[in-house]
């Protein structure tokens, strides 16, 4: 009797992997992602006791214009749409679709990257100050943080050519890139609203 | 479901798969390139060690020169900074962290049953960063650089060094936490984690939380050190910038393992289940909590005496009171065997409750104690607190970390001698910061009051027994005996102990026991 049933249950699904790589990655990104809250903190005081003590805090000469700072910002929000469009087309095992969403996002973050260089070049602001310093410092670390994250997404993507990756249950390392690239908008929005946006 | 719930119904794909695949290197490979946990953990072990021996002289040097700072002057008054910086950051992140992180790294994926260490190769480069970090960060001392130096490339090699050695401690954390997380075996929810290793994870994730903040002040400081100068980099007050990391609450994120390592070690040794296993769970958790200390970076000595500051001070004891109430019902309801373990885990607890409760009483006090020796008390004492526990733990874990049992009579004698001392070392500078006598940092160091200050020598002088005493005890560790160490000789409570002494390459000879409680070890007993 207790064969029969047993012989009548469906086979027992394939054990998954532990999620290693997922894990490590959420607790990298949160270690990355607090690195640049408290720069932001530091500039936020910095700037609160700067205008405390009636000084200006804008250097002279010095500007952040909003455009390049609002391309750039929408440009990441843009890049999280995409590399959460490569976990879904990986999820099905869409090739082409995962490739072209992988490669969006590489370029996305490319551009930002491209648009904060220009962003400093315009801005006129020298690093011989507490708000040239800070900005810099915490600008310069969210490039960091987001080259790190292009790295992984390009580890991701070459592993995705070479086959890896085929199904909802088989999407580790992309799951994980694109947890990575999340804190990195995350991180960019904060900086986005603290020091572009309300300078 | 959670990322993290997958593990114990998924693990056994990878923890049994490469079993009978990997092979053990033999000669330099199984040192320089292992990603053996265990070898990793040893070395970071000696490393720390060794480290803790410049440390401590330094420590004994500048207690002496507290004793009559008129007549005895050790250090110049222009590099008593450096020397200082050197021993106080030098306690923090050559001596707490690594040995810590040693002792987690051999023990942590034993108890969690796991094959192998998350990460491997990570865990492996978190070592040799700290290593190369730690002998940079010496180095940058010696061509006059560190805080107050005098030498342009020396702070910048400071500075480097020491975020190195962050980055290094932040990976082993990685590894660490991930371990506990996503490599247990069937049954081992996290509920049911040891003591130890649920310590381990979440002082990690804390350190996780915390350190990048300091990374990020030392790029505030590099960049500012060589362009602007203004206030980060400014080379007088660049400790000054840290010192957030010395202090409470930051600090006690270093002494976390103390409490799941006494909780282990007291549950063991009494025989008895630890119960309620959520309250010891959670006072662990809440302990790394309150430990959080990052919002402090950067800041004055006015925003020490906000609430939240003062608040976070005094609820820090509660956490550690609980652990020791649940170890006094264990004793109430268990056995009691005097081991050196069990000395060395009450030991780190007392120590640890002097520390957090001085602490609450700084914090009340903050207008008074700010700046003053006070701050050192309260970081000695968990630096300390962190330091006998891990030296408890090696004994404790003697045959997994070597290949028998520490000496029991040098193994008694150490976390005696440490206790004592780090008493004397602690309690006299607290007096002084209460008394106002004693700025933490001063060009001329003069420490506290100079008739107190003879204890301090006295306490550094058993600190430094305590060191050598273990030293000792461990001994036996690196010779092979005569017959196999015995797997258990605890009748532990947990996986680690179905390891052999000393685990093979993969951890363990045969297949893990599915585990239905906390204490799988205790339920294979009784099944007999």
């Amino acid at each position: 009797m207790a064969s029969d049933a047993a012989l009548a249950l469906p086979p027992a699904p394939e054990p998954m992997r532990p999620r290693v790589l997922l894990v490590g990655t959420y607790l990298a990104a949160g270690g990355a992602f607090m690195a640049i809250m408290g720069l932001v903190g530091l500039y936020l005081s910095a700037r609160s006791h700067a205008l405390a003590a009636g000084t200006a805090w804008l250097p002279d000469g010095g500007q952040i214009p909003l455009t390049p700072s609002n391309l750039a910002f929408g440009t990441m929000l843009l890049s999280a749409i995409t590399v959460t469009w490569a976990v879904d087309a990986v999820g099905k095992n869409d090739r082409a679709m995962a490739y072209l969403a992988l490669g969006m996002t590489l370029l996305f973050g490319l551009s930002v990257v491209n648009l904060t260089v220009f962003l400093y070049k315009v801005s006129g602001i020298g690093v011989d100050t507490p708000m040239g310093l800070l900005f810099y410092v915490v600008t310069g670390a969210h490039l960091v943080m987001m080259i790190a994250g292009m790295v992984y997404v390009l580890a991701m993507t070459l592993r995705v050519l070479a086959g890896d990756y085929r199904g909802p249950n088989d999407r580790e390392g992309v799951v994980a890139a694109a947890v990575f690239w999340y804190a990195t908008v995350a991180a960019h929005a904060v900086i986005w609203l603290a020091i572009y946006i309300t300078k | 479901m959670a990322v993290i719930d997958t593990a114990p119904e998924t693990v056994a794909a990878a923890s049994e798969a490469p079993l009978g695949e990997r092979v053990e290197p033999t000669g330099f490979a199984a040192v320089l390139g292992t990603g053996d946990h265990k070898v990793i953990g040893r070395l970071y072990v000696g490393t720390a060690l060794v480290l803790g021996a410049v440390v401590a002289a330094l420590g004994l040097l500048f207690s002496f020169e507290g004793i009559a700072t008129d007549s005895v002057s050790i250090f110049a008054n222009d590099t008593v900074v450096q020397f200082w910086t050197l021993m106080r950051l030098g306690g923090v992140f050559l001596v707490a962290f690594p040995l810590t992180i040693g002792v987690a790294m051999i023990v942590v994926p034993l108890q969690v049953g796991a094959r192998a260490i998350a990460f491997p190769r990570a865990a492996a480069a978190s070592y040799w960063a700290f290593l190369v970090g730690a002998g940079l960060f010496v180095a940058s001392y010696a061509i006059n650089g560190g805080p107050g130096g005098g030498r342009t490339e020396g702070v910048n090699l400071w500075i480097a060094s020491f975020g190195l050695i962050v980055v290094a401690i932040l990976l082993a954390a990685v590894c660490l936490a991930t371990t506990v997380f996503a490599l247990r075996p069937t049954g081992l929810t996290m509920d049911r984690v040891p003591l130890y290793a649920w310590s381990v994870a979440v002082a990690a994730v804390m350190w996780i939380l915390t350190l990048p903040v300091l990374i990020g002040m030392l790029a505030l400081m590099y960049v500012d050190f060589n362009h602007a100068g203004t206030s980060f980099g400014d080379n007088t007050v660049m400790f000054g910038q840290l010192d957030w990391v010395l202090r409470n609450p930051q600090i006690y994120v270093v002494a976390v393992p103390v409490l799941g390592f006494a909780a282990d070690v007291l549950a063991t040794t009494a025989k008895a289940r630890i119960a309620p296993r959520a309250v010891a769970q959670g006072a662990i958790g809440a302990f790394a909590i309150f430990g959080f200390g990052a919002f402090l970076a950067g800041a004055s000595a006015h925003d020490h005496e906000a609430w939240v500051v003062i608040l976070l001070a005094l609820i820090a004891v509660v956490p550690v009171l609980a652990i020791v109430g649940l170890a006094g019902d264990l004793f109430r309801r268990g056995s009691f065997a005097l081991n050196p373990a069990v000395v060395s885990a009450v030991a780190a607890l007392l120590i640890l409750l002097l520390t957090t409760a001085a602490g609450a009483l700084g914090a009340l006090m903050t207008s008074d104690t700010y700046g003053t020796i006070y701050d050192l008390g309260v970081s000695n004492g968990a630096v300390l607190a962190s330091l006998i526990a891990s030296l408890g733990g090696i004994t404790w874990w003697a045959t997994k970390v070597g290949r028998q049992q520490a000496a029991k009579g040098p193994a008694l004698i150490a976390p005696l001698a440490l206790l004592v001392g780090a008493a004397a070392v602690v309690l006299p500078d607290l007096i002084s910061g209460l008394a106002g006598d004693g700025q933490e940092l001063y060009a001329s160091w003069e420490g506290g009051i100079e008739g107190l200050n003879i204890i301090v020598v006295i306490g550094m002088v058993l600190v430094i027994l305590g060191l050598l005493a273990s030293l000792a005890a461990y001994l036996p560790l690196l010779r092979t005996p005569d017959e196999p160490a015995d797997a258990d000789p605890w009748e532990g409570q947990s996986l680690e102990w179905l390891a052999p002494s000393p685990p093979p390459f993969t951890n363990f000879d045969e297949e893990l026991p599915v585990v239905t409680s906390a204490e799988p070890l205790v339920d294979l007993r009784e099944e007999k």
